[in-house]
């Protein structure tokens, strides 16, 4: 778990986007360690919004996921 | 086995619960209604209150007029929301373009759905709006819920949201429009912890299930269609909070092929529910139909004179598979043939009903026109029976979405992605064979294509054997 949870905020922190699809993660986590499934890919990003690094951003439509502190993640 | 909640249901009392006095919520009286004006200029929104349908512009100012006359500390946002919601949208009928920024970061703590980030762009004109967020309240399975149960949540929503609601959204839930950031945990409290309601679902989670009222009231029900919607819903928590699905999917139940909730044209996976021995036949009401003794389509259409019940006009030349025949005074169907349209049984309830060995039909991939068309969903799996906890409906849900999460592109739904890899391709994710019952016209299309494996020999066969026996 710990691991994942890395690999996600490695390639969050290095990425330039400020917003990620689930699958970007996945992908990102997939590099590091082929054989993650992606349940255990959503139950390490849950645990990241849950201690506040990743939080979600939603068009009410699709959801993505955004990092604290970066891009549009204020209230407005 | 009778239906058991999961946790101890406390019944909601209004008179417990309540925030508003009687006075309060009768608080205008219809002349003032009359003479009250908004306090900005609404002409193109008056004109929608003409004509015979209900407006949600005259509801509107009657929610205007009560929240004008109730004391400014008897809500958490202010009273003129729904003035200057009014307000915002004839500015953007002037303009031609919406005056809402869509969107954000705003939820409850650790949901990633649920709640729709909304804000004004015409802060300064329209300030009570500047954040006017929706809330989805996941419905009671069938939207059955009493008048304690509705009074409370409105209370609820009136002291600390606009006031403004919609029953119900086109995923079921029941939905609170309008409020304030800080307002959002406050009411998540007070739903999941006072009311025993959770939010529903929004973005790329599994939606807000929705069934139709099944054995609670119809007799066509083939499976409890509430007790599944119920099961499911609980057990894909996870799925509905926390989005990481490729977009959104929406599970509806129908209990029969009426389909009172629209599944096979509104969800990624539909419910069907059907029967797969023979309709049962009363052959006594049958004459008693016939002989004008029960009145057709349960008494339905009785305004007018249609004349005489004549069943080979209104039932057998309308059966679309042409399988009804009179055998002299005997109703005959060939059920093998029966396609399950529910014709004949909605015409003479009492004559004709489904049969008893009942399950549910799984169709996939419905969705409404974004990319691509609307699209129905596909009959892909004919026949199941279905028993609680619904273990073999859950195995084939956890295929789908396995299938979904790992090739779906983003934003694409699962009968887009079922059009881009073909039906064989989706057919192999689920472990099935193809079956008659999936084709819809047999000689539309006369090419088979064959796998390599399937092949006796593989592509590299020599011919010479062939030729053998059958010359060029
Ligand atoms: S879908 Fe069928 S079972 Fe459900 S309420 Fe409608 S008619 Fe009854
Ligand atoms: S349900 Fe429809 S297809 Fe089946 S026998 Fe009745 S009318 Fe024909």
């Amino acid at each position: 778990m710990e691991d994942l949870k890395k690999a996600i905020m490695d390639y969050a922190e290095s990425s330039k986007k400020t917003k990620f699809y689930f699958s970007d993660l996945e992908k990102a986590v997939k590099k590091v360690k082929p054989d993650a499934k992606a349940r255990e890919v959503k139950k390490a990003a849950t645990a990241l919004i849950n201690e506040e690094k990743l939080i979600y951003f939603s068009t009410g439509s699709s959801t993505m996921y955004g990092m604290k502190g970066r891009g549009q993640t204020e209230d407005h | 086995m009778a239906f058991e909640p999961r946790e101890e249901q406390t019944k909601l009392k209004y008179q417990e619960l309540r925030i508003y006095s009687d006075e309060e919520l009768n608080n205008y009286t219809e002349d003032e209604l009359k003479s009250f004006k908004v306090k900005h200029n609404i002409p193109d929104l008056d004109e929608l209150e003409k004509g015979p349908w209900p407006s949600f512009v005259a509801d509107s100012k009657r929610e205007a007029l009560r929240r004008h006359k109730l004391p400014e500390d008897r809500m958490m946002i202010k009273p003129e929301v729904v003035e200057d919601m009014l307000g915002q949208l004839q500015l953007s009928f002037d303009h031609g373009e919406t005056h809402w920024k869509h969107g954000g970061i705003v939820g409850v703590f650790g949901y990633g759905g649920g709640v729709i980030g909304r804000y004004s762009d015409m802060q300064d004109t329209f300030p009570s709006i500047a954040h006017f967020h929706t809330m989805r309240v996941n419905q009671p399975a069938s939207k059955f819920y009493d008048t304690d149960y509705l009074r409370t949540i409105c209370d609820l929503w009136e002291y600390r949201g606009s006031g403004m609601m919609n029953m119900h959204g086109s995923t079921g839930d029941i939905i609170f429009l309008g409020t304030f950031t800080e307002q959002l945990e406050p009411i998540f409290f007070e739903l999941g912890h006072v009311l025993q309601q959770d939010l529903g679902g929004s973005g790329s989670n599994l939606r807000t299930p929705s069934c139709c009222i099944g054995k609670a009231r119809c007799e066509w029900s083939c499976y409890d269609t509430q007790e599944m919607c119920y099961e499911l819903t609980h057990f894909y928590q996870d799925e509905l909070h926390r989005p990481a699905f490729p977009y959104k999917f929406k599970f509806k139940f129908d209990g029969c092929p009426n389909g009172c909730v629209a599944s096979i044209a509104r969800s990624d996976m539909s419910f069907i529910g059907n029967w797969r021995d023979d309709i049962r036949i009363d052959q006594a009401a049958v004459k008693a139909y016939m002989g004008g003794e029960i009145a057709p389509n349960g008494g339905a259409h009785a305004g007018r004179d249609w004349g005489k019940f004549d069943i080979q006009k209104e039932v057998i030349d309308l059966c679309p598979t042409s399988c009804m025949w009179m055998e002299g005074d005997t109703l005959k169907i060939d059920d093998k043939e029966c396609t399950r349209c529910m014709h004949c049984i909605n015409v003479m309830p009492q004559a004709l009903r489904p049969g008893k060995d009942t399950g549910v039909s799984l169709l996939f991939g419905a969705k409404a026109p974004i990319l691509e068309g609307a699209q129905m969903s596909v009959l892909t799996i004919p026949f199941m029976k279905t028993e609680p906890p619904y273990d073999n409906v859950k195995e084939v849900v956890e295929k789908v979405w396995d299938w979904w999460m790992e090739e779906g592109k983003n934003r694409e739904r699962l009968g887009e992605l079922i059009q881009r890899y073909g039906i064989p391709k989706f057919l192999e994710v689920l472990e099935i064979p193809p079956m008659p019952q999936m084709v819809t016209a047999p000689r539309a299309n006369p090419y088979i294509f064959w796998k390599e494996e399937d092949v006796e020999g593989g592509w590299d066969r020599s011919i010479d054997d062939y030729r053998s026996r059958h010359a060029r």
